[in-house]
């Protein structure tokens, strides 16, 4: 079975887009619950969680909108100009797959074409707080449904790997942007004064975050503590979403594809990037530079496997 | 005439199964079915696209939910007259492109070729296998008021709508259960196994084991959702013109994650002037540079063949029952529309004196663009339509205007809810020619929603219906009997549950 490099090249978009839908809206959740924890006198603003998007854009803020949350909200979750806002990415993993339908098993198709229309009359609603944490479980849940869809009913063929990659490169990305997040709400919180709330409550929001509180406590037999909270999601080599396990997955992945040397070599630099990263948890200057080096080797990662295997110029 | 209906309203024999279960379901369930067929039609993602304020738009396909009825009788009479239609089409083709004898013994006038603008002289002296140059055609029938059903026109080139024709009927499945398990529906959904059949008989001699793609003009063509259909049903791949590539052994190839590989069979949803730019425009972007070479040299099956689109010009049209004298010796099993050739002084007067009579159609658009109904154009439209025939004779043809037949059709009623009234219809079936025929038993049936409306094309908002052929009716058991109506009872309790919920929230 043959595969295109034009198809090759939307499966694995529309996959990044899919994960990328599901995390942010995943973000989002936690950093609700986290905001909420706040004693009422101490505001944590929402403008970090715009950085999740790779987004610099200038936001504009409603002087009355104290917190930046309906602002950042309405960015993150309906802005079809923010290409990562979760009604843009559910749009375009259907584009994608729209125009991949015979390489994908239909129902598939019948699960994101499903979530496409229900993101598209829900998304302006779900800014407020009222019907947002419904909206938001429903992305990660039919997200997760079209995984089980591909995983169970999709043969183990060139597409189903490239879709499998782009899964995990936005998946490590991810994680290391959350972590970011973490990093710059430290600095935020340093600059103003006394860390009101309990370094254990917010590192268990990261975890949360990334659906890995659980996970890590039974990994873990000490208390929840900020270096080794970094440390499991870096370097576990068996939780899911750790930047580690999704490289080693990648790899798996990778040798199975032709000629991979390319993606192998890039992938050996991200790893030995991973390892030698030193991240201190409660500095928020180290650690956002520890991640930054992270992403950056993702991205070589993601051009190795653009210039490889799905630039149509093959 | 209406379809289902008699003058007197009683169900004709085919549909009176369906009549009746309607009017025991009375309005309200039919509309709430159809509201369900609406939602799957969302659900699984039946689309066509239009283009509009200068955006291509995805759009969920209209479908009305009574179905048209054609007895099996009927269709077998109707389906032999097409596999005969285009037996002789292609014979015609293949003639053109080759020996020309239909105008050497005077049966076709040779001059037309000249003017034709679907003749591609880069196509002279080929032979496809089998002989066959159109194999898919879609075939547009209409049913006039004296009940009989006429070809409209022949589309030899790209024809599209299958893919609905299969997606309505799965839709219909699930709204009207009951009848297709009470009486014999003709099945439609063999029609994309058929293509694949019909595909690998043009591989190259000694392939064994032939890629199969669709050529498409990409993902903002309206026909898109069925280039994908039918790349998805047949297990092909769908590929763009840039996908393609052919080399200097003049093979065709597609640009793999793994490097180049063979093409054996393209089935091309381009236009002929646009696949390939080294033969036809230069300017395309759509096609392949080299795809007649390979084409010519034997290396690449294609359907339709090149050129194929010279049999159905609105002008080629009138000549077609002698065409199927000459080539077959048979008399025509479908008849045609008369139609007048304004080409001919004679004809032309007929049809400048008598345009308010007449529908005036241009010989080579699709569609129903540039379509003048007499009956209906104001006095400056025909004035217009005159000026036009008398410039360019050879470009026009024109047809008594016929009464479609009706099918009743689930409208709006003008005061917030719905109502069956009888709207009109044609009817495309599909046929495939290779080594043998196949036509798609019914077809795909459009239906124009406007009261009084003859224009069917879903690009100007014509709705569709889905087609069953109908061969028996099967009492139900009084077993099945008693099942149904706990079905429908349990179902109308549910509904009344719904509301009053929905009321007291």
């Amino acid at each position: 079975m043959a595969l295109l490099a034009r198809v090759a090249d939307r499966l694995y978009w529309a996959a990044r887009y899919l994960e990328r839908a599901e995390d942010t809206a995943r973000i989002i959740r936690a950093y609700h619950d986290l905001v909420v924890d706040f004693p009422g006198d101490v505001v944590l603003r929402w403008e970090p969680l715009v950085a999740i998007s790779g987004n610099v854009v200038a936001v504009e803020y409603d002087p009355d909108d104290y917190s930046g949350e309906r602002t950042v909200l309405q960015f993150l979750i309906a802005d079809r100009r923010n290409a990562g806002s979760i009604a843009s990415c559910v749009g375009s993993a259907r584009e994608n797959l729209r125009t991949t339908r015979e390489v994908i098993p239909r129902e598939a198709w019948h699960t994101v074409n499903g979530l496409s229309h229900y993101v598209g009359s829900n998304a302006a609603t779900a800014v407020g707080r009222q019907t947002r944490d419904r909206f938001l479980a429903r992305v990660i849940d039919e997200s997760r449904r079209l995984d089980g869809v591909i995983d169970s009913t999709m043969t183990r063929h060139h597409s189903y790997r490239l879709f499998r990659l782009g899964r995990l490169i936005e998946r490590a990305d991810m994680t290391t942007r959350v972590l970011g997040v973490r990093a710059a709400a430290l600095l935020q919180l340093d600059a103003a004064g006394d860390d009101p709330l309990s370094d254990e409550v917010q590192w268990m929001g990261v975890l949360r975050s990334l659906s890995a509180l659980q996970m890590y406590q039974r990994a873990t037999k000490a208390p929840i503590e900020g270096e080794a909270v970094v440390r499991f999601l870096l370097f576990d080599a068996s939780f899911p979403r750790s930047v580690q396990c999704c490289l080693d997955e990648i790899r798996s992945i990778v040798v199975t594809l032709p000629s991979p040397q390319d993606v192998l070599a890039a992938l050996d630099r991200a790893d030995s990037v991973v390892g030698e990263a030193r991240p201190i948890a409660s500095d928020g200057h180290a650690l956002d530079d520890a991640m930054d080096q992270v992403q950056l080797a993702i991205t070589e990662l993601d051009r190795a496997v653009h210039a490889r295997w799905v630039s149509s110029s093959t | 005439m209406d379809e289902l209906l008699t003058d007197d309203g009683a169900a004709r024999p085919a549909a009176a199964a369906l009549m009746g279960l309607i009017d025991q379901l009375g309005t309200t369930t039919l509309v709430e079915r159809q509201q369900v067929a609406e939602l799957d039609i969302l659900t699984m993602g039946i689309t066509f696209t239009v283009y509009s304020d200068g955006q291509n738009i995805d759009r969920a396909w209209p479908f009305d939910i009574v179905p048209r009825v054609i007895p099996g009788s009927e269709w077998d009479r109707t389906s032999a007259g097409l596999a005969q239609r285009l037996r002789a089409l292609n014979m015609f083709i293949d003639d053109l492109y080759n020996d020309q004898r239909v105008i050497a013994d005077g049966v076709f006038p040779g001059g037309m070729l000249e003017e034709s603008v679907n003749f591609r002289p880069q196509c002279r002296g080929i032979r496809p296998k089998h002989g066959v140059w159109a194999h898919i055609s879609g075939t547009d029938l209409v049913r006039d008021d004296d009940g009989v059903l006429y070809v409209l026109e022949d589309n030899l080139r790209v024809p599209s709508g299958v893919s609905y024709v299969l997606e309505n009927r799965a839709v219909a499945k699930r709204a009207f259960g009951e009848l297709f398990a009470r009486q014999q529906i003709r099945p439609v959904d063999g029609y994309t196994d058929e293509l694949k059949r019909l595909l690998i008989s043009l591989a190259p001699d000694g392939v064994t084991d032939p890629q199969l793609v669709v050529l498409t003009p990409g993902i903002y063509n309206s026909a898109y959702f069925e280039h994908s259909f039918l790349a998805q049903r047949m297990g092909a791949e769908l590929v763009e013109g840039a996908d393609l590539v052919v080399g200097d052994d003049d093979c065709v190839y597609m640009r793999t994650i793994t490097g180049l590989e063979r093409v054996h069979v393209i089935y091309r949803r381009i236009d002929d002037l646009f696949l390939d730019p080294e033969a036809f425009r230069p300017d395309s972007m759509l096609g392949v540079p080299g795809l007649m070479r390979a084409w010519k040299a034997g290396n690449v099956g294609m359907a339709n063949a090149p050129g194929a689109g010279v049999a159905d010009d609105k002008v080629v049209y009138a000549w077609v029952p002698d065409l199927i004298r000459y080539y077959l010796g048979e008399e025509p099993l479908i008849p045609n529309v008369p139609t007048y050739r304004t080409m001919y002084e004679d004809e032309r007067r007929f049809v400048i004196d008598n345009i308010g009579d007449l529908v005036v159609k241009p010989a080579n658009e699709s569609g129903g663009y540039g379509i003048v109904i007499g009956n209906r154009a104001t006095a400056d439209q025909l004035a217009e339509a005159v000026a036009a025939i008398e410039a360019d004779p050879r470009n026009w043809v024109a047809q008594p205007i016929l009464s479609l037949s009706t099918v009743p059709t689930l409208v709006p009623d003008g005061e917030g809810s719905h109502t069956l009234a009888p709207r009109h219809v044609d009817l495309r079936p599909f046929v495939l020619t290779g080594e043998s025929s196949y036509v798609t038993p019914g077809g795909l049936t459009r239906v124009a929603l406007p009261e009084g409306s003859l224009v069917v094309n879903s690009s100007q908002g014509g709705g569709s219906k889905d087609t069953w052929v109908v061969d028996g009716i099967f009492e139900p058991t009084p077993a099945q009997e008693r099942f149904e109506q706990r079905q429908q009872q349990e179902h109308a309790d549910q509904w009344q549950a719904q509301r009053q919920q929905g009321n007291g929230a």
